[in-house]
């Protein structure tokens, strides 16, 4: 749980990235679909009703062609005098009947024969009771029935007009037919003698649109009452349907192109033609569900999309991992900087920008490497310049108190003692005076501490003995100038105040790869010293030979060679004091 | 990297499984048509009356579907002008679109078709036995001993009379046994006289009659090669056609002009008898009020004409097989049928009265039932009688080419026109014409 957090605090940006990628790749490829969709199917539309007008214009077209077969051949029915003479005349001997009914036949066929093409049946009947069909399996109405059939009153209201009316349900018979009707009357006295029908079944009737039908792409023919008298659908047929006869009419009056409908429980763009010859409306319902469905495969578009999405989504993501990583590896480095003293540099990879970054981070490392150790040499430099500036301050009443021995020697007759002082002030002071940072080899320090204690014992006599113990592979080891002799002079001077003798030794030995040197003594100790080794710092007191006290040794050896070196002091009041000095072996 | 591979193989196997499903979609659409044609078997088939010819395709198709139910039979009703004139339309464009895969055939009719369309029916010699059926039907549904139709029903010709009708007028159906057309015209004289009623229809442009007239003393209007007119100097045909102005002179026929009009006369009451084939006993019996009232007697024979017995033919037609797409599967529901259930025309018989001629089917008991409409007149025996006794004609090609000339003819010669003029008018009409 923690390392996902760790890595989601790394990634952060990734994830703000990637997130934002998602959302707008997925709605740019939604919006875009959708547009895209919603205007092919626009276009569609638009095209599709410019087609299917024309398609009904050529349905039009084989009506009228139907219609015209269908006109001649009332035309010559009502122009024949031998059918007009069939139609009325009685019975008038077998011969003369015989011979009226072959013509009339005769003619019947001849007439029929305009339209052979259109498979349909046709019909005559006479106010004398005859009557003829030519195929009696197209409309199989009994004669007896059709005098007071609502189709034959409707002609006969209308004699002057050609009639297309329905007939849905003929007894004996299910097949739908569409009769088209002539009153036939002397055309001077106007009196009825008689009905042409001109039958057609439907599936006949249909041939005129059928090889313009698709599935969903339907064309119904309705009459004036609204019922459907042909479509290819078949469930249709006979139907009675308002709705769609409104939307024709409206269609037909407002000279509309197309209209959108929904009706029959679907949505529909409707196209309507009034076919005034027949009284019908043709009506073309294009079923916009199943037209956009041949039109737009949804499911193919959505998985295209999603497939698309998702390579899309591969690809932002491999990137955009690839140009985070980078960037986070660079913020993770960074916040380990401070771990490592302003070393920890950069590693540079990545891209240009991330890469520029490293350098430019790398760069004030190095600056900042670079000043802070300008910094450490200014100060040690400014430390040496100190300490030299105290070197430099011998102390004068040394001098003096050495020099007024000296004299006394002299006065004494010593003549030996005399020139063996001097000759170790010289060498003292010779050693001494030279630069600070100047390193000597332990057996020149011991020599050095020698001769000075050489002077103290001529000074104040030989109650404090002093031995050396200096292992000899020490003795070339270096060190640096006056290291020791800040705490021989301390416990010269202030170990044995209360005693009246005693002794210090100085061991120089190697222990554990470093050199370390014990100046111990067994005077009375140093009152209140911490016991973890503090140095203390003796700010009042004055040193006796140089200006470098112990506290600037401890400084000293720390500022040259680190922490891991330095001075300890060990002390128990009335035993003894004990320094350590820790140096490398160089 | 290699999850990232993995996911790019995804999305391509994704891509191309979208792509490969829309190929899949159109073979499928593909596919449906063919199996459309092999798997379930649709077939059409074409008949002309209701009553009679689609009825008995429909109890076939029943029988049949009982044994094959993955074989599905569309039975269309067309007008037979209009399945002859569908048949000559799509056989002479060469297009069987549309076209049935079984139709029914009259036997006039059958060798016109069989020669002019040589193709375009399928043998049925290894399907049928031809020798199973009635010898008189094998010359018209055959050619050049291939047998192409399956014969059906028969067109034996009789007198059906109202006994009713006939007993008002003083005579009863013994008195019309064995008689010329003379007697008959006599007998209708008394009818109309007595009852108001005529004797029979005509229809000015079905010479039926006369067909069956000069069957009945052996002659056609061709001679015996099938397509020389025999018209001119034809005794027998004379003699028809003085006996059918004789009848029409005495006014006692009623003039139809349609086939509703010829049965709507007897179904009415308004004709005393009918003279036709057999296949007229369904349209007979429909009118149920008349039960017990009809009777069938031998068709009688033509005046002065030696030859001429008590039996004709009339119409009687044949199944055959279109050579299209699904023609094995219609000549396995005719063999199995038509061509051989002896049980399915037993049915046939008893259902509509028709009568067929599978030989083994003329044994069953049917076929000697007595029927109580005819006032139980074994009258599927009667008619199987005089079945041996037609006299064996050509029909030829030009049957009723030939009647349409002669039906021009026969209107002049009953305004007025000489027999001897008419006839040789008519045939050299015929011999210009028909080659």
């Amino acid at each position: 749980m923690r390392a996902i957090v760790e890595r989601l605090k790394y990634n952060g940006l990734f994830v703000k990235m990637f997130v934002i990628m998602v959302v707008s790749i997925i709605t740019v490829t939604i919006l875009t679909s959708w547009v895209t969709i919603r205007m092919s199917e626009r276009l569609f539309m638009n095209t599709f009703s410019i087609t299917n007008s024309k398609v009904i214009t050529q349905i039009k077209t084989n009506f009228e062609s139907f219609n015209y077969a269908v006109i001649t051949a009332a035309n010559n029915v009502l122009q024949s005098g031998s059918i007009k003479g069939f139609l009325t005349q009685g019975d008038s001997g077998t011969i003369a009947t015989n011979k009226t009914y072959y013509t009339a036949i005769q003619l019947m066929k001849q007439y029929q024969a305009n339209l052979d093409a259109y498979d349909v049946g046709m019909t005559i009947t006479g106010t004398n009771g005859r009557s003829y069909t030519s195929d009696n399996t197209v409309w199989p109405i009994p004669k007896n029935q059709l005098r007071a059939h609502p189709i034959t009153i409707n002609t006969n209201a209308e004699p002057k007009r050609v009639m297309y009316q329905f007939s849905g349900g003929t007894p004996g018979s299910l097949n739908p037919v569409i009769v088209a009707t002539k009153a036939l009357y002397d055309r001077t006295t106007g009196t009825l003698y008689g009905d042409l029908y001109i039958a057609i079944r439907e599936t006949a009737f249909k041939r005129f649109y059928t090889n313009f039908t698709s599935d969903g792409n339907d064309v119904v023919i309705i009459d004036r009452s609204g019922v459907i008298v042909s479509s290819n659908r078949d469930d249709l047929i006979g139907k009675l349907n308002v709705g769609l006869l409104s939307y024709a009419k409206e269609i037909d009056e407002g000279g509309l192109q197309y209209k959108n409908a929904s009706v029959m429980g679907g949505e529909y763009v409707l196209l309507a033609e009034y076919l005034p010859t027949y009284d019908f409306f043709l009506i073309n319902l294009v079923d916009k569900k199943t037209a956009l469905k041949q039109l737009v495969n949804t499911r193919a578009v959505a998985l295209i999309c999603a497939a698309i999405v998702l390579v899309a989504l591969l690809i932002v993501f491999v990137i955009s991992k690839r140009l985070t990583r980078s960037l986070s590896l660079l913020v993770r480095q960074m916040s380990n900087v401070t771990k490592k003293n302003f070393h920890n540099y950069i590693n540079v990879k990545g891209s240009f920008e991330v890469k520029e970054l490293g350098h430019a981070y790398n760069y004030m490392l190095d600056e900042l490497n670079d000043y802070v150790k300008r910094l450490v040499e200014t100060q040690r430099e400014q430390h040496n310049a100190e300490l030299a500036a105290l070197q430099m301050q011998i102390n004068p009443h040394f001098l003096y108190n050495t020099l007024a021995s000296i004299k006394i020697l002299v006065q004494q007759g010593s003549k030996e003692k005399a020139s063996e002082t001097i000759n170790s002030l010289i060498s003292l002071l010779q050693n001494t005076i030279g630069n600070v940072s100047e390193t000597v080899t332990v057996s020149d320090e011991i020599e050095n501490l020698k001769h000075y204690v050489f002077i103290n014992h001529m000074r104040y006599g030989e109650r404090i003995k002093v031995s050396y113990f200096v292992a000899p592979d020490c003795m070339d080891v270096r060190v640096p100038k006056l290291i020791l002799q800040p705490f021989m002079e301390n416990a010269f001077f202030h170990a044995f105040n209360d005693k009246p003798d005693g002794y210090i030794y100085v061991l120089v030995s190697a222990e554990a790869g470093a050199l370390l040197c014990e100046i111990v003594d067994n005077g009375s100790g140093i009152e209140g010293l911490s016991d973890n080794g503090k140095l203390p710092n003796p700010k009042g007191g004055r040193q006796l030979f140089s200006g470098i006290g112990i506290r600037n040794v401890h400084d000293r050896i720390v500022l040259l060679y680190g922490q891991a070196y330095g001075v300890e002091i060990d002390s128990k009041p009335g035993e003894g004091t004990k320094v350590r000095i820790r140096m490398p072996l160089l | 990297m290699k999850k990232v591979l993995v996911l790019l193989l995804a999305s391509f196997v994704l891509l191309t499984a979208c792509s490969s499903k829309s190929d899949n979609g159109t073979s499928t659409s593909e596919g449906t048509n063919d199996t459309a044609s092999k798997g379930t078997k649709a077939l059409t088939a074409w008949a002309w009356d209701a009553n009679f010819n689609v009825k008995a395709l429909n109890m076939a198709k029943d029988a049949y579907a009982a044994q094959n139910p993955d074989v599905k039979i569309d039975v269309q009703e067309n007008a037979q002008a209009d399945i002859v004139q569908k048949l000559n339309t799509g056989l002479n464009s060469g297009t069987t679109k549309g076209l049935p895969n079984i139709v029914l055939i009259e036997d006039y009719r059958a060798q016109s078709f069989l020669q002019a369309y040589p193709d375009a029916f399928y043998d049925l010699s290894s399907v049928i036995n031809a020798s199973d059926f009635a010898d008189y039907k094998i010359g018209p549904t055959s050619l050049d001993g291939k047998q192409y139709g399956v014969p059906f029903d028969s067109g034996v010709a009789g007198l059906y009379v109202r006994k009713d009708l006939l007993e008002q007028s003083g005579y009863k159906v013994e008195d019309l046994q064995d008689v010329n057309w003379d007697k008959i015209i006599e007998i209708g004289k008394a009818v109309k006289a007595k009852t108001g009623k005529a004797l029979l229809t005509q229809d000015p442009n079905d010479l039926g009659l006369i067909r069956m007239m000069i069957q009945s003393a052996g002659s056609w209007y061709t001679k015996e090669d099938g397509s020389t007119p025999n018209l001119k100097d034809n005794a027998i045909l004379k003699q028809a056609l003085e006996t059918y102005k004789k009848l029409m002179e005495a006014d006692i026929v009623k003039v139809t002009s349609d086939w509703s009009q010829f049965v709507g006369a007897f179904n009415s009451g308004d004709v005393a008898t009918v003279p036709t084939g057999n296949w007229i006993t369904a349209s007979v019996k429909a009118e149920a009020s008349q039960s017990g009232q009809w009777a069938v007697v031998p068709f009688p024979t033509l005046p002065n004409t030696p030859s001429s017995v008590h039996a004709s033919n009339l119409g009687g037609s044949s199944w055959y097989v279109l050579n299209i797409d699904g023609k094995e599967a219609a000549a396995d529901f005719l063999k199995q049928t038509f061509g051989s259930n002896a049980d399915l025309y037993q049915n046939l018989n008893k259902e509509i009265g028709a009568i067929g001629t599978l030989k083994a089917a003329a044994s069953g008991e049917a076929y000697s039932a007595a029927d109580e409409f005819f006032g139980g007149q074994k009258i599927t025996a009667d008619f199987a009688k005089w079945t041996e006794q037609i006299p064996r004609v050509n029909y030829g090609m030009h049957t009723y080419e030939i009647e349409d000339l002669l039906a021009v003819e026969v209107q002049n010669y009953l305004n007025g026109k000489a027999l001897d003029k008419v006839l040789s008018d008519a045939q050299s009409q015929a011999e210009t014409q028909i080659h």
